[in-house]
């Protein structure tokens, strides 16, 4: 996983790791992250994108569209519960 | 049992809402005044024990602070029968307590069902009738406001993981109803059954009811351990009972769900969850409709494979049609057909363009059906008439294949294999960019093959020399780049041998 400073980089980056951490087992379209977290599709998408990268999500693309999911790493999973928990504690 | 659970529940999460509403703190401080700053308590159970009455009351009335327990006992007794007229009247009772001071007691009611109460002492003695009611139409606004919004926050806590559900339901649908090709799909369906269902290891297996067996088709384990893939006779072991009898298998550390269309055509079995906890229903229901739409998608790529089939053994007979027709002339063979595809790969085509290719490379002189024999086979050079019919061969080709509008692509291909890049070519003179990407592979390929494969009308030459006039006629005949890629191609050591095999040009 990417620093964290990068990884919760935006409000919009905090919460979609949010979303994913709380629903580990949810696989959605940009269309569908972005219902979820209250904002436009072109930005969840970009940082969508943005989360693959840093290798907090797992893209399943196909011809039709993307779907994104939450990392299997059992490491990266815990890194991010203690970053979780150390926001709500500020 | 679980009914009464769930009341508990919902009279504990009631009450710590009241304790917390800002518009029952506003009530109190508005009615403080007009009730000579009363006291306030929230009995949060419909039938409390005096013992609980005792230290509500200990903890709130100033003047049970004192040692004279008699007078203690007494109120908390008086308290308590006025809070047992309050149950069976389920209206506000007033009452004067041993210090003869006023208060009342409020019930907090759903309908038939009661909560609990809300109750004030201390108050003054003259409190109005009017101002009382008012007291209790704003604690009933107060109570369905607050339990509206419990009811809202239960229904958002019960709708919010079924909607993400739904959700996820509905991005799988779309996956893996986007590709036919079962090669992809089945890895695919393996891997969103993981993620979906948080599982470490999933397997498919598809019935041969021939055999009475389960044949494994993919197994994925996310722990990367080796798994080998296993035949299951039907109704053994999870998958076999699953298939056997037509509904998912559920134990502890693996869940077996059947796919099933007329019939059960194979299994989803899913190991051992990430968290370590045993399968759920919900995990059933889950895979129950993943399996529903994986049948789709298996069902849809079974048939697209068939219909693919189909064509192909329709294109073939076509060309064996010309082959008998002009033998030793047109005979393309797998090395073309390979040599075609790794060009349009280096090109980075798609696979829809790739199979178009191999289509048009097996069919490219089908056109030649109708230029007659003696012009096909004549070993001295062409007149002027007998090339024009030759050069018609693209057309005629693109007219037979014409009603066959799955091979629309492919009819492109074979009207263009004999443009020309600087636009000198025919049946249109178009040029570059004009002429489609795989009819300039094809042009290339299909000169290579000319010119190392016995013609009658001339001999053959070595692979050397074939590149070096092609290369001589980069850029005018050829697209160079299309022509980089063919040298390159040729050079390689297992395409070299395949030549060798079908014994093209006689020399490596």
């Amino acid at each position: 996983m990417a620093d964290t400073n990068k990884v919760f980089q935006s409000d919009l980056h905090l919460k979609i790791i949010k979303f994913f951490h709380e629903n580990q087992a949810s696989l959605d379209t940009p269309r569908g992250v972005s219902t979820w977290v209250h904002k436009d599709r072109a930005i969840v998408k970009k940082a969508l994108e943005e989360l693959v990268e840093m290798k907090v999500l797992v893209a399943h693309r196909s011809t039709s569209t993307t779907g994104y999911s939450y990392t299997r790493s059992a490491k990266t999973i815990s890194k991010i519960e203690k970053l979780l928990k150390k926001r709500r504690s500020v | 049992m679980e009914e009464l659970k769930n009341n508990k529940e919902y009279q504990r999460e009631l009450f710590d809402r009241l304790k917390k509403s800002i518009s029952l703190k506003k009530e109190e401080e508005c009615f403080g005044v007009c009730l000579n700053s009363a006291l306030w308590w929230l009995i949060d159970q419909p039938d409390p024990k005096l013992s609980y009455m005792k230290r509500l009351i200990s903890g709130t009335c100033p003047f049970l602070k004192g040692p004279d327990s008699r007078k203690k006992s007494g109120c908390v007794k008086m308290l308590w029968d006025v809070v047992k007229k309050c149950r069976r009247a389920r209206t506000l009772i007033r009452f004067e307590c041993v210090e003869s001071l006023h208060g009342f007691v409020y019930p907090i009611l759903q309908g038939d069902k009661l909560y609990g109460y809300i109750g004030t002492c201390y108050t003054k003695r003259d409190v109005s009738g009017q101002v009382v009611d008012i007291f209790a139409a704003f604690t009933d606004v107060i109570v369905r406001e607050v339990q509206k919004e419990l009811e809202l926050s239960k229904l958002y806590e019960t709708i919010r993981p079924r909607a993400i559900a739904l959700s996820t339901v509905h991005t799988v649908h779309r996956l893996i109803g986007s590709t036919l090709d079962m090669n992809e799909l089945l890895p695919r369906v393996a891997r969103l059954s993981l993620q979906i269902i948080r599982a470490n290891r999933c397997s498919i297996k598809l019935v041969d009811y021939t055999r009475k067996l389960l044949l494994p088709k993919v197994t994925i384990d996310l722990r990367e351990k080796k798994s080998r893939l296993k035949k299951v006779k039907i109704g053994r072991w999870s998958p076999g009972k699953a298939v056997k009898y037509g509904r998912p298998i559920r134990d502890k550390n693996h869940m077996a769900t059947p796919l099933i269309d007329e019939d059960v055509i194979g299994v989803i079995t899913l190991y051992d969850k990430v968290d370590k906890k045993p399968f759920t229903s919900f995990d059933q229901e889950i895979m129950s409709t993943l399996s529903e739409q994986a049948v789709i998608a298996i069902k849809n790529a079974q048939l697209y494979k068939e219909q693919e089939k189909l064509t192909v053994g329709v294109i073939k007979s076509l060309a064996s049609i010309v082959s008998t027709r002009a033998k030793g002339i047109y005979l393309p063979r797998a090395s073309f057909l390979r040599i075609a595809n790794l060009i349009g790969q280096k090109m980075r085509m798609s696979n829809r363009e790739l199979k178009e290719i191999e289509y048009a490379v097996l069919l490219h002189d089908a056109g030649q059906l109708v230029v007659p024999d003696e012009v096909l086979t004549k070993p001295a050079k062409l007149t002027g008439r007998e090339y024009s019919l030759v050069k018609e061969h693209p057309i005629m080709c693109a007219e037979i294949l014409k009603p066959m509008k799955a091979l629309k692509g492919v009819v492109l291909l074979i009207l263009h294999h004999h443009e020309n890049y600087d636009g000198s070519g025919y049946p249109k003179g178009l040029k570059r960019d004009q002429i489609p990407l795989g009819a300039r592979i094809m042009g290339a390929v299909s000169a290579f093959e000319a010119m190392i494969v016995k013609r009658p009308y001339r001999t053959t030459r070595s692979i050397g020399a074939a590149i070096e006039e092609i290369k001589a006629n980069s850029g005018t005949q050829f697209d160079p780049k299309v022509v980089q890629a063919l040298s390159e191609i040729v050079n390689r050591q297992d395409i070299r041998s395949m030549l060798a095999k079908e014994r093209y040009g006689g020399h490596k």
